[in-house]
Protein backbone atom coordinates (compact mmCIF):
# COMPACT_ATOMS: atom_id res chain seq x y z
CA UNK A 1 0.00 0.00 0.00
CA UNK A 2 1.18 3.50 -0.91
CA UNK A 3 0.89 6.20 1.34
CA UNK A 4 1.20 10.11 -0.20
CA UNK A 5 3.09 12.51 2.31
CA UNK A 6 3.76 16.15 0.40
CA UNK A 7 4.57 19.34 2.77
CA UNK A 8 1.96 21.64 2.71
CA UNK A 9 3.40 24.94 2.91
CA UNK A 10 2.03 27.47 5.22
CA UNK A 11 -0.24 24.81 6.10
CA UNK A 12 1.29 21.23 7.55
CA UNK A 13 1.42 18.11 6.09
CA UNK A 14 -0.66 16.28 3.87
CA UNK A 15 -1.08 12.21 3.20
CA UNK A 16 -2.89 10.27 1.10
CA UNK A 17 -3.97 6.43 1.07
CA UNK A 18 -5.95 4.67 -1.25
CA UNK A 19 -8.91 3.44 0.65
CA UNK A 20 -10.30 1.23 -2.58
CA UNK A 21 -12.59 1.99 -5.25
CA UNK A 22 -10.61 4.77 -6.75
CA UNK A 23 -11.30 6.76 -3.45
CA UNK A 24 -8.60 8.15 -1.28
CA UNK A 25 -8.65 9.57 2.36
CA UNK A 26 -6.82 12.22 2.81
CA UNK A 27 -5.52 13.64 6.03
CA UNK A 28 -4.28 17.41 6.75
CA UNK A 29 -2.11 17.74 9.59
CA UNK A 30 -2.19 21.52 10.47
CA UNK A 31 0.95 23.06 11.88
CA UNK A 32 -0.87 23.57 15.00
CA UNK A 33 -2.19 19.90 15.27
CA UNK A 34 -5.34 20.57 13.93
CA UNK A 35 -6.01 17.18 11.52
CA UNK A 36 -8.53 17.97 8.79
CA UNK A 37 -10.04 14.55 7.26
CA UNK A 38 -11.27 14.51 3.54
CA UNK A 39 -12.73 11.58 1.19
CA UNK A 40 -12.13 12.00 -2.37
CA UNK A 41 -14.09 9.32 -4.10
CA UNK A 42 -12.18 9.74 -6.93
CA UNK A 43 -9.22 10.69 -9.15
CA UNK A 44 -11.49 13.69 -10.38
CA UNK A 45 -14.07 14.43 -7.52
CA UNK A 46 -13.65 17.37 -5.20
CA UNK A 47 -12.41 16.13 -1.52
CA UNK A 48 -14.95 16.11 0.67
CA UNK A 49 -14.47 16.99 4.50
CA UNK A 50 -15.19 13.85 6.35
CA UNK A 51 -14.49 15.88 9.51
CA UNK A 52 -12.03 17.85 11.71
CA UNK A 53 -10.43 16.52 15.05
CA UNK A 54 -8.16 18.34 17.73
CA UNK A 55 -4.89 16.88 18.29
CA UNK A 56 -5.84 14.76 20.43
CA UNK A 57 -9.03 13.25 19.15
CA UNK A 58 -6.38 12.64 16.50
CA UNK A 59 -4.25 10.76 18.89
CA UNK A 60 -7.15 8.64 20.19
CA UNK A 61 -8.69 7.59 16.91
CA UNK A 62 -5.57 7.22 15.89
CA UNK A 63 -4.83 4.38 18.27
CA UNK A 64 -8.80 2.93 17.70
CA UNK A 65 -7.92 2.73 13.84
CA UNK A 66 -4.20 1.01 14.72
CA UNK A 67 -6.43 -1.71 17.38
CA UNK A 68 -3.79 -0.10 20.35
CA UNK A 69 -6.35 1.49 21.95
CA UNK A 70 -6.71 -0.09 25.76
CA UNK A 71 -8.78 1.73 28.27
CA UNK A 72 -8.07 1.31 32.03
CA UNK A 73 -11.31 0.14 33.69
CA UNK A 74 -11.68 0.62 37.47
CA UNK A 75 -12.68 -3.02 38.95
CA UNK A 76 -14.45 -1.90 41.92
CA UNK A 77 -17.58 -0.54 39.39
CA UNK A 78 -17.27 -3.78 37.64
CA UNK A 79 -20.07 -6.45 38.76
CA UNK A 80 -20.46 -9.69 37.98
CA UNK A 81 -23.75 -11.22 37.26
CA UNK A 82 -23.90 -13.78 40.58
CA UNK A 83 -22.51 -10.48 42.75
CA UNK A 84 -19.09 -11.33 43.68
CA UNK A 85 -19.20 -15.18 43.36
CA UNK A 86 -17.91 -16.98 39.84
CA UNK A 87 -18.26 -20.02 38.94
CA UNK A 88 -15.32 -22.42 38.21
CA UNK A 89 -14.66 -26.20 36.44
CA UNK A 90 -12.70 -28.34 39.19
CA UNK A 91 -10.93 -31.43 38.27
CA UNK A 92 -10.45 -34.01 40.76
CA UNK A 93 -7.67 -36.42 41.05
CA UNK A 94 -6.29 -39.52 42.68
CA UNK A 95 -4.60 -37.41 44.67
CA UNK A 96 -7.54 -35.17 46.13
CA UNK A 97 -8.44 -34.93 49.58
CA UNK A 98 -12.02 -34.96 48.55
CA UNK A 99 -12.08 -38.00 46.13
CA UNK A 100 -13.90 -40.82 47.98
CA UNK A 101 -15.91 -38.76 50.27
CA UNK A 102 -19.23 -37.25 50.26
CA UNK A 103 -20.36 -33.83 49.63
CA UNK A 104 -20.82 -33.65 53.75
CA UNK A 105 -17.65 -35.49 54.85
CA UNK A 106 -15.77 -33.30 52.92
CA UNK A 107 -18.32 -30.00 54.03
CA UNK A 108 -16.90 -27.98 51.43
CA UNK A 109 -19.03 -25.30 52.41
CA UNK A 110 -17.69 -24.76 55.97
CA UNK A 111 -14.29 -25.32 54.81
CA UNK A 112 -13.43 -23.05 51.59
CA UNK A 113 -16.75 -21.38 51.72
CA UNK A 114 -17.77 -22.38 47.89
CA UNK A 115 -21.00 -24.48 46.98
CA UNK A 116 -20.95 -27.29 44.65
CA UNK A 117 -24.17 -26.33 41.81
CA UNK A 118 -23.10 -29.46 39.71
CA UNK A 119 -20.83 -32.32 39.18
CA UNK A 120 -19.92 -33.77 35.77
CA UNK A 121 -19.03 -37.41 35.57
CA UNK A 122 -17.99 -38.73 31.64
CA UNK A 123 -20.99 -37.37 29.53
CA UNK A 124 -23.90 -37.12 32.54
CA UNK A 125 -23.96 -34.18 34.27
CA UNK A 126 -25.36 -34.43 38.23
CA UNK A 127 -27.30 -31.24 38.69
CA UNK A 128 -27.52 -30.19 42.24
CA UNK A 129 -26.00 -32.59 44.27
CA UNK A 130 -26.76 -34.11 47.73
CA UNK A 131 -24.92 -33.88 50.56
CA UNK A 132 -24.59 -37.72 50.40
CA UNK A 133 -22.90 -37.23 46.85
CA UNK A 134 -20.01 -39.34 46.60
CA UNK A 135 -16.91 -37.16 44.91
CA UNK A 136 -14.59 -39.83 42.37
CA UNK A 137 -11.22 -39.28 41.01
CA UNK A 138 -12.09 -37.86 37.61
CA UNK A 139 -15.47 -35.97 38.13
CA UNK A 140 -15.37 -32.75 37.53
CA UNK A 141 -16.67 -30.16 40.49
CA UNK A 142 -18.68 -27.34 39.03
CA UNK A 143 -18.51 -24.28 42.00
CA UNK A 144 -19.88 -21.26 42.94
CA UNK A 145 -18.04 -19.00 45.25
CA UNK A 146 -15.90 -15.57 45.19
CA UNK A 147 -12.75 -15.61 43.66
CA UNK A 148 -11.02 -16.12 46.87
CA UNK A 149 -12.93 -18.97 47.80
CA UNK A 150 -11.98 -20.51 44.60
CA UNK A 151 -8.69 -20.78 45.19
CA UNK A 152 -8.93 -22.07 48.24
CA UNK A 153 -10.51 -24.87 47.42
CA UNK A 154 -8.58 -24.92 43.88
CA UNK A 155 -5.62 -25.23 46.17
CA UNK A 156 -6.83 -27.86 48.38
CA UNK A 157 -8.41 -30.33 45.27
CA UNK A 158 -4.83 -30.09 43.50
CA UNK A 159 -2.20 -29.68 46.34
CA UNK A 160 -2.47 -33.40 46.89
CA UNK A 161 -0.62 -33.06 50.64
CA UNK A 162 -2.72 -30.23 52.32
CA UNK A 163 -4.88 -31.98 54.86
CA UNK A 164 -8.35 -30.47 55.32
CA UNK A 165 -7.23 -29.28 58.68
CA UNK A 166 -4.30 -26.96 57.08
CA UNK A 167 -6.86 -25.80 54.23
CA UNK A 168 -9.00 -25.18 57.23
CA UNK A 169 -6.85 -22.93 58.85
CA UNK A 170 -5.85 -21.09 55.57
CA UNK A 171 -9.57 -20.51 55.10
CA UNK A 172 -10.12 -19.04 58.62
CA UNK A 173 -6.57 -16.90 58.10
CA UNK A 174 -8.12 -15.86 54.64
CA UNK A 175 -11.84 -14.79 56.81
CA UNK A 176 -13.47 -16.66 54.42
CA UNK A 177 -15.13 -18.57 57.67
CA UNK A 178 -18.06 -16.41 57.81
CA UNK A 179 -19.05 -16.00 53.93
CA UNK B 1 1.54 62.96 29.55
CA UNK B 2 -1.00 64.25 26.99
CA UNK B 3 1.26 62.84 24.11
CA UNK B 4 0.85 59.06 25.76
CA UNK B 5 -2.65 59.01 26.56
CA UNK B 6 -3.03 60.46 23.06
CA UNK B 7 -0.78 57.85 21.48
CA UNK B 8 -2.48 54.94 23.65
CA UNK B 9 -5.75 56.47 22.36
CA UNK B 10 -4.63 56.55 18.84
CA UNK B 11 -3.67 53.27 18.81
CA UNK B 12 -7.47 51.85 20.51
CA UNK B 13 -9.17 53.41 17.62
CA UNK B 14 -6.76 51.85 15.31
CA UNK B 15 -7.05 48.30 16.59
CA UNK B 16 -10.79 48.75 17.28
CA UNK B 17 -11.09 50.38 13.73
CA UNK B 18 -9.43 46.74 12.63
CA UNK B 19 -10.66 44.55 14.99
CA UNK B 20 -14.79 45.85 13.01
CA UNK B 21 -13.69 45.92 9.52
CA UNK B 22 -11.92 42.42 9.98
CA UNK B 23 -15.17 40.51 11.58
CA UNK B 24 -17.15 42.44 8.79
CA UNK B 25 -14.28 40.86 6.34
CA UNK B 26 -15.26 37.57 7.61
CA UNK B 27 -19.26 37.59 7.77
CA UNK B 28 -18.63 38.45 3.76
CA UNK B 29 -16.66 36.00 3.44
CA UNK B 30 -14.00 37.92 2.25
CA UNK B 31 -10.04 38.56 2.72
CA UNK B 32 -9.75 40.51 5.28
CA UNK B 33 -6.66 42.62 3.69
CA UNK B 34 -9.19 44.88 2.06
CA UNK B 35 -11.21 45.67 4.67
CA UNK B 36 -8.27 46.72 7.11
CA UNK B 37 -6.83 48.93 4.32
CA UNK B 38 -10.77 50.57 4.12
CA UNK B 39 -10.22 50.77 8.00
CA UNK B 40 -7.29 53.01 7.78
CA UNK B 41 -8.81 55.12 5.02
CA UNK B 42 -11.95 55.57 7.32
CA UNK B 43 -9.85 57.29 9.91
CA UNK B 44 -6.89 58.44 8.74
CA UNK B 45 -6.12 61.41 7.77
CA UNK B 46 -7.79 61.15 4.65
CA UNK B 47 -11.02 60.42 6.16
CA UNK B 48 -14.13 61.81 4.55
CA UNK B 49 -16.27 64.08 6.13
CA UNK B 50 -19.74 62.92 7.30
CA UNK B 51 -22.04 66.00 7.93
CA UNK B 52 -19.78 68.56 8.08
CA UNK B 53 -18.02 66.40 10.82
CA UNK B 54 -14.50 65.31 9.61
CA UNK B 55 -13.71 61.08 10.87
CA UNK B 56 -9.49 62.14 11.20
CA UNK B 57 -9.11 59.92 14.46
CA UNK B 58 -6.05 58.80 13.75
CA UNK B 59 -2.78 60.38 12.18
CA UNK B 60 0.40 58.89 10.63
CA UNK B 61 2.47 58.53 13.18
CA UNK B 62 5.84 57.18 14.21
CA UNK B 63 4.89 54.34 15.94
CA UNK B 64 2.56 53.28 13.37
CA UNK B 65 5.25 53.28 10.83
CA UNK B 66 7.25 51.13 13.11
CA UNK B 67 4.60 48.43 13.61
CA UNK B 68 4.18 48.57 9.82
CA UNK B 69 7.46 47.68 9.30
CA UNK B 70 7.34 45.01 11.90
CA UNK B 71 4.27 43.60 10.18
CA UNK B 72 6.50 43.68 6.99
CA UNK B 73 9.91 41.78 7.92
CA UNK B 74 7.31 39.29 9.91
CA UNK B 75 5.51 38.72 7.13
CA UNK B 76 8.81 37.92 4.83
CA UNK B 77 9.98 36.16 7.76
CA UNK B 78 7.24 33.90 7.49
CA UNK B 79 7.25 33.18 4.17
CA UNK B 80 10.83 32.54 4.33
CA UNK B 81 10.04 29.99 7.34
CA UNK B 82 7.54 28.31 5.10
CA UNK B 83 9.73 28.32 1.77
CA UNK B 84 10.43 24.99 0.61
CA UNK B 85 13.13 24.89 -1.86
CA UNK B 86 12.50 20.58 -1.90
CA UNK B 87 9.14 20.77 -3.03
CA UNK B 88 10.35 23.01 -6.28
CA UNK B 89 13.12 20.69 -6.93
CA UNK B 90 10.44 17.76 -6.53
CA UNK B 91 8.76 18.60 -9.22
CA UNK B 92 11.38 21.27 -11.40
CA UNK B 93 10.07 20.91 -15.01
CA UNK B 94 6.51 21.36 -14.30
CA UNK B 95 7.02 24.37 -11.56
CA UNK B 96 9.88 25.61 -14.28
CA UNK B 97 7.44 25.99 -16.71
CA UNK B 98 4.73 27.20 -15.20
CA UNK B 99 6.13 29.90 -12.82
CA UNK B 100 7.93 30.80 -16.12
CA UNK B 101 4.68 31.35 -17.76
CA UNK B 102 3.22 33.42 -15.20
CA UNK B 103 6.03 35.77 -14.99
CA UNK B 104 6.50 36.27 -18.65
CA UNK B 105 2.58 37.29 -18.57
CA UNK B 106 2.18 39.34 -15.86
CA UNK B 107 4.97 40.99 -15.39
CA UNK B 108 5.15 41.65 -18.94
CA UNK B 109 1.85 43.57 -19.14
CA UNK B 110 2.45 45.35 -15.80
CA UNK B 111 5.51 46.62 -17.30
CA UNK B 112 3.82 47.31 -20.99
CA UNK B 113 0.79 49.48 -19.47
CA UNK B 114 3.26 51.26 -16.42
CA UNK B 115 5.48 52.30 -19.65
CA UNK B 116 1.89 53.02 -21.60
CA UNK B 117 0.24 54.89 -18.94
CA UNK B 118 3.68 57.28 -19.17
CA UNK B 119 5.24 55.78 -16.16
CA UNK B 120 9.15 55.87 -15.86
CA UNK B 121 11.05 52.58 -15.70
CA UNK B 122 11.56 52.33 -12.15
CA UNK B 123 8.05 52.79 -11.47
CA UNK B 124 7.49 50.49 -14.46
CA UNK B 125 9.06 47.86 -13.08
CA UNK B 126 7.81 48.19 -9.88
CA UNK B 127 4.32 47.49 -11.09
CA UNK B 128 5.10 44.74 -13.29
CA UNK B 129 5.96 43.37 -9.55
CA UNK B 130 2.95 44.05 -8.15
CA UNK B 131 1.08 42.69 -10.85
CA UNK B 132 3.31 39.54 -10.86
CA UNK B 133 2.85 38.35 -7.57
CA UNK B 134 0.01 36.71 -6.07
CA UNK B 135 -1.22 36.79 -2.65
CA UNK B 136 0.10 33.49 -0.79
CA UNK B 137 -1.82 34.59 1.90
CA UNK B 138 -5.21 35.22 0.74
CA UNK B 139 -5.02 32.14 -1.80
CA UNK B 140 -4.14 29.65 0.98
CA UNK B 141 -6.99 30.71 3.25
CA UNK B 142 -9.20 30.34 0.35
CA UNK B 143 -7.80 26.83 -0.23
CA UNK B 144 -8.23 25.83 3.51
CA UNK B 145 -11.70 27.19 3.28
CA UNK B 146 -12.91 25.54 0.44
CA UNK B 147 -11.20 22.56 0.87
CA UNK B 148 -9.31 22.48 -2.22
CA UNK B 149 -6.08 21.99 0.18
CA UNK B 150 -6.79 18.10 -0.44
CA UNK B 151 -7.09 18.45 -3.94
CA UNK B 152 -4.62 17.77 -6.60
CA UNK B 153 -4.17 21.22 -7.85
CA UNK B 154 -3.19 22.71 -4.23
CA UNK B 155 0.40 21.31 -4.63
CA UNK B 156 0.40 23.11 -8.04
CA UNK B 157 -0.96 26.44 -6.82
CA UNK B 158 1.30 26.26 -4.02
CA UNK B 159 4.23 25.43 -6.20
CA UNK B 160 4.34 28.51 -8.33
CA UNK B 161 3.36 30.82 -5.38
CA UNK B 162 6.27 29.35 -3.71
CA UNK B 163 8.30 30.57 -6.94
CA UNK B 164 7.49 33.77 -6.73
CA UNK B 165 8.36 33.86 -3.54
CA UNK B 166 11.45 33.04 -5.03
CA UNK B 167 11.28 35.40 -7.72
CA UNK B 168 10.42 38.18 -5.79
CA UNK B 169 12.78 37.88 -3.40
CA UNK B 170 15.87 38.80 -5.62
CA UNK B 171 13.84 41.20 -7.34
CA UNK B 172 12.90 43.21 -4.39
CA UNK B 173 16.66 43.12 -3.91
CA UNK B 174 17.93 44.59 -6.83
CA UNK B 175 15.06 47.12 -7.23
CA UNK B 176 15.58 48.45 -3.91
CA UNK B 177 18.90 49.18 -4.66
CA UNK B 178 17.71 50.61 -7.78
CA UNK B 179 15.14 52.48 -6.32
CA UNK B 180 16.67 53.40 -3.12
CA UNK B 181 19.44 55.22 -4.98
CA UNK B 182 17.98 57.48 -7.21
CA UNK B 183 16.77 55.18 -10.09
CA UNK B 184 19.91 54.82 -12.42
CA UNK B 185 21.68 51.66 -13.03
CA UNK B 186 25.03 53.57 -12.48
CA UNK B 187 24.16 55.15 -9.28
CA UNK B 188 22.78 51.44 -7.91
CA UNK B 189 26.17 49.24 -8.56
CA UNK B 190 27.44 49.98 -4.89
CA UNK B 191 23.77 48.91 -3.55
CA UNK B 192 23.79 46.24 -5.61
CA UNK B 193 27.31 44.71 -4.50
CA UNK B 194 26.25 45.09 -0.86
CA UNK B 195 22.57 43.45 -1.48
CA UNK B 196 24.52 40.59 -3.44
CA UNK B 197 27.00 40.43 -0.30
CA UNK B 198 24.28 40.57 2.56
CA UNK B 199 22.01 38.08 1.12
CA UNK B 200 24.39 35.90 0.03
CA UNK B 201 25.76 35.81 3.88
CA UNK B 202 22.04 35.21 4.59
CA UNK B 203 21.92 32.26 2.25
CA UNK B 204 25.32 30.72 3.78
CA UNK B 205 22.79 31.08 6.85
CA UNK B 206 20.32 29.32 5.46
CA UNK B 207 22.26 26.43 3.87
CA UNK B 208 25.63 25.69 5.97
CA UNK B 209 24.68 28.10 9.11
CA UNK B 210 21.49 26.02 10.25
CA UNK B 211 23.72 24.06 13.44
CA UNK B 212 24.44 27.78 14.27
CA UNK B 213 20.62 29.10 14.23
CA UNK B 214 19.80 25.67 16.01
CA UNK B 215 21.65 26.57 18.55
CA UNK B 216 20.66 30.08 19.22
CA UNK B 217 17.35 29.59 19.67
CA UNK B 218 17.22 26.61 21.59
CA UNK B 219 15.74 27.48 25.03
CA UNK B 220 12.66 25.79 26.65
CA UNK B 221 10.97 29.12 27.38
CA UNK B 222 8.10 30.12 25.03
CA UNK B 223 9.15 33.77 26.11
CA UNK B 224 12.48 33.79 25.34
CA UNK B 225 12.06 31.91 22.37
CA UNK B 226 9.58 34.69 21.19
CA UNK B 227 12.48 37.46 22.10
CA UNK B 228 15.17 35.82 19.84
CA UNK B 229 13.00 35.90 16.99
CA UNK B 230 11.83 38.84 16.58
CA UNK B 231 15.16 40.38 18.26
CA UNK B 232 16.93 38.52 15.46
CA UNK B 233 14.65 39.51 12.65
CA UNK B 234 14.56 42.99 13.59
CA UNK B 235 18.76 43.26 14.43
CA UNK B 236 19.06 41.43 10.90
CA UNK B 237 16.36 43.23 9.07
CA UNK B 238 17.69 47.06 10.58
CA UNK B 239 21.07 46.54 9.66
CA UNK B 240 19.79 45.75 6.17
CA UNK B 241 18.01 48.32 5.61
CA UNK B 242 20.85 50.59 6.98
CA UNK B 243 23.10 49.17 4.28
CA UNK B 244 20.60 49.80 1.75
CA UNK B 245 19.43 46.37 1.20
CA UNK B 246 15.59 45.42 1.47
CA UNK B 247 14.90 44.59 4.85
CA UNK B 248 11.93 42.52 3.81
CA UNK B 249 14.43 40.49 1.58
CA UNK B 250 17.04 40.11 4.59
CA UNK B 251 13.38 38.78 6.59
CA UNK B 252 12.78 36.21 3.88
CA UNK B 253 16.46 34.69 3.86
CA UNK B 254 16.49 34.60 7.74
CA UNK B 255 13.21 32.86 7.89
CA UNK B 256 14.37 30.22 5.38
CA UNK B 257 17.45 30.06 7.82
CA UNK B 258 14.90 29.57 11.33
CA UNK B 259 12.98 27.36 8.11
CA UNK B 260 15.56 24.71 7.60
CA UNK B 261 16.00 24.03 11.99
CA UNK B 262 13.53 22.04 14.09
CA UNK B 263 12.24 25.17 15.65
CA UNK B 264 10.18 26.15 12.28
CA UNK B 265 6.84 24.59 14.04
CA UNK B 266 7.69 26.51 17.16
CA UNK B 267 8.29 29.27 15.58
CA UNK B 268 4.76 28.84 14.00
CA UNK B 269 2.94 28.72 16.93
CA UNK B 270 4.58 31.39 19.09
CA UNK B 271 4.43 34.14 16.26
CA UNK B 272 2.17 33.74 14.35
CA UNK B 273 -0.06 36.08 16.60
CA UNK B 274 2.33 38.68 16.36
CA UNK B 275 2.71 38.28 12.58
CA UNK B 276 -1.08 38.73 12.45
CA UNK B 277 -1.74 41.61 14.69
CA UNK B 278 1.08 43.96 12.83
CA UNK B 279 0.57 42.55 9.41
CA UNK B 280 -3.15 44.03 9.76
CA UNK B 281 -1.34 47.54 11.29
CA UNK B 282 0.67 47.48 7.87
CA UNK B 283 -2.36 47.02 5.84
CA UNK B 284 -3.76 50.06 8.05
CA UNK B 285 -1.43 52.10 7.30
CA UNK B 286 -1.28 51.43 3.71
CA UNK B 287 -5.17 53.02 4.33
CA UNK B 288 -4.03 55.69 6.11
CA UNK B 289 -1.87 56.80 3.18
CA UNK B 290 -4.18 56.61 0.60
CA UNK B 291 -6.26 59.23 -0.25
CA UNK B 292 -9.56 58.51 -2.13
CA UNK B 293 -9.29 61.66 -4.33
CA UNK B 294 -6.19 59.99 -5.44
CA UNK B 295 -7.77 56.83 -6.24
CA UNK B 296 -10.59 58.47 -8.20
CA UNK B 297 -8.12 59.66 -10.42
CA UNK B 298 -6.23 56.89 -11.19
CA UNK B 299 -9.29 55.24 -11.91
CA UNK B 300 -9.06 54.67 -15.92
CA UNK B 301 -5.24 53.22 -15.84
CA UNK B 302 -6.71 51.28 -12.75
CA UNK B 303 -9.41 49.78 -14.69
CA UNK B 304 -7.19 49.03 -17.50
CA UNK B 305 -4.80 47.54 -15.41
CA UNK B 306 -7.59 45.33 -13.72
CA UNK B 307 -9.11 43.94 -16.53
CA UNK B 308 -5.81 43.00 -18.53
CA UNK B 309 -4.27 41.19 -15.18
CA UNK B 310 -7.24 39.23 -14.37
CA UNK B 311 -6.97 38.34 -17.59
CA UNK B 312 -2.95 37.38 -18.10
CA UNK B 313 -3.63 35.57 -14.76
CA UNK B 314 -6.24 33.16 -15.74
CA UNK B 315 -4.85 31.98 -18.43
CA UNK B 316 -1.00 31.71 -16.92
CA UNK B 317 -2.64 29.78 -13.88
CA UNK B 318 -4.56 28.01 -16.56
CA UNK B 319 -1.10 27.09 -18.46
CA UNK B 320 0.57 26.21 -15.21
CA UNK B 321 -1.83 23.71 -14.13
CA UNK B 322 -1.74 22.30 -17.74
CA UNK B 323 2.06 21.91 -17.15
CA UNK B 324 1.34 20.04 -14.24
CA UNK B 325 -0.59 17.71 -15.46
CA UNK B 326 -4.54 18.32 -14.07
CA UNK B 327 -7.09 17.76 -15.29
CA UNK B 328 -9.28 20.50 -17.12
CA UNK B 329 -11.51 21.41 -14.55
CA UNK B 330 -8.18 22.25 -11.93
CA UNK B 331 -6.74 23.90 -14.64
CA UNK B 332 -9.98 26.55 -14.75
CA UNK B 333 -9.73 25.85 -10.56
CA UNK B 334 -6.00 26.90 -10.76
CA UNK B 335 -6.59 30.22 -13.24
CA UNK B 336 -9.24 31.20 -10.91
CA UNK B 337 -6.80 30.78 -7.45
CA UNK B 338 -3.83 32.92 -8.84
CA UNK B 339 -5.77 36.19 -9.65
CA UNK B 340 -5.81 37.38 -5.96
CA UNK B 341 -3.03 40.21 -5.56
CA UNK B 342 -2.17 41.29 -1.93
CA UNK B 343 0.28 41.80 0.90
CA UNK B 344 3.67 41.25 -1.88
CA UNK B 345 2.25 44.37 -4.10
CA UNK B 346 1.68 46.58 -0.96
CA UNK B 347 5.02 45.83 0.15
CA UNK B 348 5.84 47.00 -3.74
CA UNK B 349 4.02 50.28 -2.61
CA UNK B 350 5.19 50.85 0.55
CA UNK B 351 8.89 50.67 -0.87
CA UNK B 352 7.13 53.17 -4.27
CA UNK B 353 6.67 55.62 -1.00
CA UNK B 354 9.95 55.20 0.63
CA UNK B 355 11.79 55.76 -1.97
CA UNK B 356 9.62 58.83 -3.38
CA UNK B 357 8.47 57.87 -6.62
CA UNK B 358 5.49 59.09 -8.56
CA UNK B 359 2.39 58.65 -5.85
CA UNK B 360 0.08 58.33 -8.22
CA UNK B 361 1.96 55.23 -8.65
CA UNK B 362 1.30 54.08 -4.81
CA UNK B 363 -2.47 55.18 -5.64
CA UNK B 364 -2.77 52.77 -8.62
CA UNK B 365 -1.27 49.97 -6.83
CA UNK B 366 -3.41 50.19 -3.85
CA UNK B 367 -6.28 50.79 -5.63
CA UNK B 368 -5.31 47.56 -7.46
CA UNK B 369 -4.67 45.35 -4.55
CA UNK B 370 -8.21 46.66 -3.03
CA UNK B 371 -9.61 45.30 -6.14
CA UNK B 372 -7.70 42.31 -6.88
CA UNK B 373 -7.68 40.84 -3.43
CA UNK B 374 -11.81 40.86 -3.62
CA UNK B 375 -12.02 39.65 -6.94
CA UNK B 376 -9.54 36.85 -6.38
CA UNK B 377 -11.70 36.05 -3.40
CA UNK B 378 -14.88 35.98 -4.84
CA UNK B 379 -13.73 33.90 -8.36
CA UNK B 380 -12.62 31.69 -6.04
CA UNK B 381 -15.47 30.87 -4.10
CA UNK B 382 -17.62 31.17 -7.57
CA UNK B 383 -15.41 28.36 -9.16
CA UNK B 384 -18.68 25.90 -9.36
CA UNK B 385 -20.32 28.19 -11.41
CA UNK B 386 -17.36 29.13 -14.09
CA UNK B 387 -16.16 25.30 -14.30
CA UNK B 388 -19.94 24.53 -15.19
CA UNK B 389 -19.51 27.68 -17.96
CA UNK B 390 -16.66 26.78 -18.96
CA UNK B 391 -17.76 22.42 -19.06
CA UNK B 392 -20.98 24.09 -21.25
CA UNK B 393 -18.85 26.23 -23.76
CA UNK B 394 -16.38 24.00 -24.13
CA UNK B 395 -18.98 21.03 -24.88
CA UNK B 396 -20.79 23.66 -27.47
CA UNK B 397 -17.57 24.68 -29.30
CA UNK B 398 -16.62 20.39 -29.39
CA UNK B 399 -19.91 20.46 -31.46
CA UNK B 400 -19.40 23.01 -33.43
CA UNK B 401 -16.37 22.12 -34.18
CA UNK B 402 -15.68 18.12 -35.02
CA UNK B 403 -18.62 16.73 -36.74
CA UNK B 404 -18.30 13.17 -34.64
Amino acid sequence: MTVYETDVPGVGKKFEVDVGGGARAVVLLHHDGRVELFRRPDADADSEKVFELTSQQANYLGSILEGAYFETVDMDRLSVPLGDAIIEWVDITDASPVAGRTLAEADLRAVSGISVIAVQRGPDTVPNPGPDFRVEPGDILVTLGTREQQSVFADRCQGGDATIDGVDDGAGADGTDGA
Amino acid sequence: MAATESLLLAAGVMFATLAVGGALASRLDQSVIPAYIVAGVLVGPNAPEIAGQSLILVQQQEFITLLQELGIVLLLFFIGLEFDLSSLLRRREAVTRAAGVDLLLNAGAGFALGYAFGFGLVESVLLAGATYISSSAIITKSLIELGWIADPEAEAILGVLIAEDLVIAVYLALLTAVALSGGTLASALVPLGISVAVIAALVALATVGTPLVARALDTDADELFLLRIVAAVTVVAGVALALGVSEAVAAFFLGAAVGGTEHAHRVERVITSERDLYAAVFFFAIGLGTDPGALGAVAVPLAALVAVTVVTKLVSGYLGAAAYGLTERRRVRMALAMVARGEFSLVLAALAVTAGLDPQLTALIVGYVLAMSILGTVLMRLSGRVEALVARLRGGAGDGATPS
